[in-house]
């Protein structure tokens, strides 16, 4: 997904009103409508509530606070194993449905050599078939058939925390300063998933609990009260150590 | 090959003939279908009336009980209306208790009972405070074709104004009841509320008085109730939008069928006296 | 997130409006609507899970369930989610998510007039909320006709009591047709015209509103 382009639009949008003068690209005279837009006839319709945002050349979508997950191919998603069904894994992403991960989808693994996944554990995937007809379905493994990071998650302990879809967008993007600040205090290990679930695993409990309440409280920060609520939490932290 | 399209592709055979301004049941787009009405059917009841609009049959029954009044209204009877919709008349209902659209339409009908005030509540009074009139309506639907709510309110009608409730005396010193069978008073109706369903097909045409595949190809339906020339009850429940024009011509159209209405069950009871 | 103040009862205008949202933590999205002293408070959870006997293969499925302050719900609570449903499935794009269901529950808190109109509101605000795509918004609006033939627009209850006919209009926010048109009592054609101006012209400030708040949700990140 694009960056958020600053905060240029403020202006709201709401369902059924109209975009205009939107871009074409010069090359394919087309113009990209991300999600929260649709083409009726001639004209761009608005179809959730939120700020529109713009990528140069022709790139729009609209900025809408959620909290539930649709499926999208290609996004990396943590999900909770909850059955075991002949050669298929039933995954919980937060979405209308249960996705299913094959056994074969993970790093070396073969008819004979299954991997070791249990009822309950967290894994890291990557969303290969997602669209609003047909079951979604992850995979372990990229396209060269390593593993690059995906798998079974949070082995050795840890939090796992939902949050809503927009705070997700919001750490993920380059100018956010939250996760570099604060691991440059507190050395955590995460990995976010776009389906709105976050897992932490810092040195203590007592750490990790404070990241989660970290990531939890920048929704409504912006990017100078996030450097300083880092500041105060690395003070805080010196103190105590 | 008529029959092959009209199953597997119901809308675009429906659109053939609304293009043309007809109906496959050579029907114009606001022709109510035949109406047969039968009053009297039930001799067990006290009033009852049987209601064929086309296919739809529903005949309606009414039983009169005495029982203790509410408490809110010590001088005022009640009419518990009840619209069963059972296996026996359509495929799409099965036995067990009443589904969402019979209890709606139990709904619906008490409403326009409620709201016309048809029916003067103190007149099914016998004694206040103790002993007043309850009539049962039950209304069952024989053959589903569409169009329930109309049939439904259309037997209401006619076997409310059937009904005839025996002469109760209230014995002062005793303390009791006695009701004598052999006179009977006619139950006084003091309005007619007639009722008018038309069906959006399309997002834009109307069509008045659906059949069972009409309706399950609307993607909207409206029910106006008119009492001569006073609207009682509009119901558009969600649906496709329509423009207040549209609405206006649904109005219309239900003032002209309640006119034609009241003249059949005119009709009726006089050749039954006779 | 409040409207200008207006008094209660009066001709043309709508009650003082306030709404909540997202206060509520486990639903996909919440809103508390005040409209005057009436009061309801509605969840939203969306897209989801569907029983299979529920399921339709093209759209989603739209369920509502109302609970009144107090009793068991009767035949008159299944109508008024017959007609919070319908009004819902047509402003909601039904084909984005097949096979799913989108789960609303109506919570009553205070009845003081306009419940209806209040109910579907809050509906749309919770939906909004949630971030559901739609296909416009839709606002309602009550109004009754009294027994000297006025006709008031947001009515209190008392007014309601009072009066020989409640009528409750809802509107798109695409082109104000109505979609959703609910009366009780008698009424004649040229009242019923005049009510749907009334009211038509009184749901431009309910889209007001609404915009006010989500720009005020908004405004927060």
């Amino acid at each position: 997904m694009a960056d958020h382009v600053g905060d240029a639009s403020k202006i709201v949008y709401m369902p059924g009103d109209f975009v205009e003068n939107v871009k074409v690209s010069e090359k394919t005279s087309k113009a990209i409508l991300g999600p929260g837009l649709k083409q009726d006839g001639d004209t761009v319709m608005v179809t959730k509530p939120g700020l529109l945002r713009h990528k140069e050349p022709n790139i729009y979508w609209i900025d809408c606070h959620s909290r539930r997950y649709v499926p999208v191919r290609g996004e990396s998603v943590i999900g909770i194993v909850c059955a075991k069904a002949g050669d298929v894994f039933r995954v919980d992403i937060g979405g209308s449905e249960q996705a299913s991960l094959s056994y074969l989808s993970f790093e070396s693994a073969t008819k004979r050599n299954r991997p070791d996944v249990k009822v309950g554990d967290i894994v890291y995937a990557k969303l290969l078939v997602a669209n609003k007809d047909m079951e979604p379905e992850l995979v372990c493994i990229d396209s060269t058939g390593r593993s690059s990071g995906m798998g079974v998650i949070g082995r050795n302990g840890g939090f796992l925390y939902k949050c809503s879809l927009n705070l997700i967008r919001k750490i993920l993007s380059t100018n956010c300063p939250l996760l570099s600040r604060l691991g440059k205090q507190i050395p955590f290990e995460t990995t976010v998933g776009m389906n709105g679930l976050i897992y932490v695993r810092a040195r203590t409990t007592v750490q990790t609990i404070t990241i989660i309440n970290a990531i939890a409280a920048s929704e409504y920060m912006d990017n100078d009260q996030i450097i300083s609520m880092c500041k105060k939490l690395a003070d805080t932290f010196t103190m105590v150590q | 090959m008529a029959a092959d399209v009209k199953t597997a592709q119901p809308l675009q055979y429906y659109r053939k003939f609304i293009e043309k301004d007809v109906r496959p049941d050579e029907r114009t787009l606001e022709e109510f279908r035949p109406t047969v009405l039968n009053i009297g059917c039930v001799t067990t009841a006290e009033g009852s009336a049987l209601v064929k609009l086309g296919n739809t049959t529903v005949m309606c029954g009414i039983k009169a009980e005495i029982a203790s009044p509410k408490t809110e209204e010590p001088k005022k009877g009640y009419i518990v209306p009840n619209v069963e919709l059972g296996p026996l008349c359509s495929i799409l209902f099965r036995p067990g208790p009443p589904g969402d659209q019979a209890q709606r339409l139990s709904q619906f009908t008490n409403d326009v009972i409620t709201h016309s005030c048809c029916i003067n509540k103190e007149d099914l009074c016998i004694v206040p405070g103790k002993y007043v009139w309850v009539l049962y309506c039950d209304m069952v639907c024989l053959n589903y074709d569409g169009n329930i709510s109309d049939a439904c309110v259309l037997a209401l009608l006619a076997a409310l104004k059937n009904t005839s409730l025996p002469k109760v005396v209230w014995d002062e010193d005793t303390e009791t009841i006695e009701t004598d069978h052999n006179t009977t008073t006619q139950l006084n109706i003091i309005c007619e509320p007639v009722s008018s369903t038309f069906s959006i097909f399309d997002n834009e045409v109307l069509l008045v008085d659906p059949t069972v595949e009409e309706e399950s190809l609307s993607t909207g339906e409206v029910t106006i109730v008119t009492i001569d020339d006073k609207i009682c009850m509009i119901r558009k429940p969600g649906g496709s939008p329509l423009t207040p024009q549209q609405l206006d011509l649904c109005i219309n159209r239900s003032f002209i069928r309640s006119q034609e209405v009241i003249r059949l069950i005119q009709e009726t009871l006089n050749s039954v006296d006779r | 997130m409040k409207m200008s103040e207006q008094k209660s009862g009066s001709q043309n205008v709508l009650r003082l409006m306030v709404c909540e949202m997202a206060h509520l933590s486990r639903p996909d999205g919440s809103a508390t609507t005040f409209q005057g002293d009436t009061c309801v408070m509605t969840s939203v959870y969306g897209p989801t899970e569907v029983r299979m006997a529920k399921e339709q293969i093209d759209r989603t499925t739209v369920e509502v369930v109302y609970k009144p302050k107090s009793g068991l719900p009767s035949c008159a609570e299944k109508s008024l989610e017959n007609i919070i449903c319908n009004t819902c499935e047509n402003i909601l794009l039904g084909n984005a998510h097949p096979r799913s269901a989108i789960n609303i529950t109506v919570q009553e808190v205070q009845d003081s007039g306009s419940f209806t109109a209040c109910c579907i509101n809050c509906c749309c605000l919770a939906l909004l909320d949630a971030g559901i795509g739609m296909k416009c918004t839709m606002a309602a609006v009550n109004c009754c006709i009294d027994n000297e033939e006025n006709i008031i627009v947001d009515p209190t209850r008392k007014e309601e009591e009072q009066s020989q006919a409640v009528l409750t209009f809802a509107f798109d926010s695409k082109d104000k047709n109505i979609i959703t048109v609910i009366t009780k009592g008698k009424y004649s054609q040229q009242q019923f015209q005049k009510c749907l101006v009334l009211c038509r012209d009184a749901s431009d400030s309910v889209f007001k509103f609404y915009r006010e708040t989500m720009e005020k949700k908004l405004s927060k990140t």
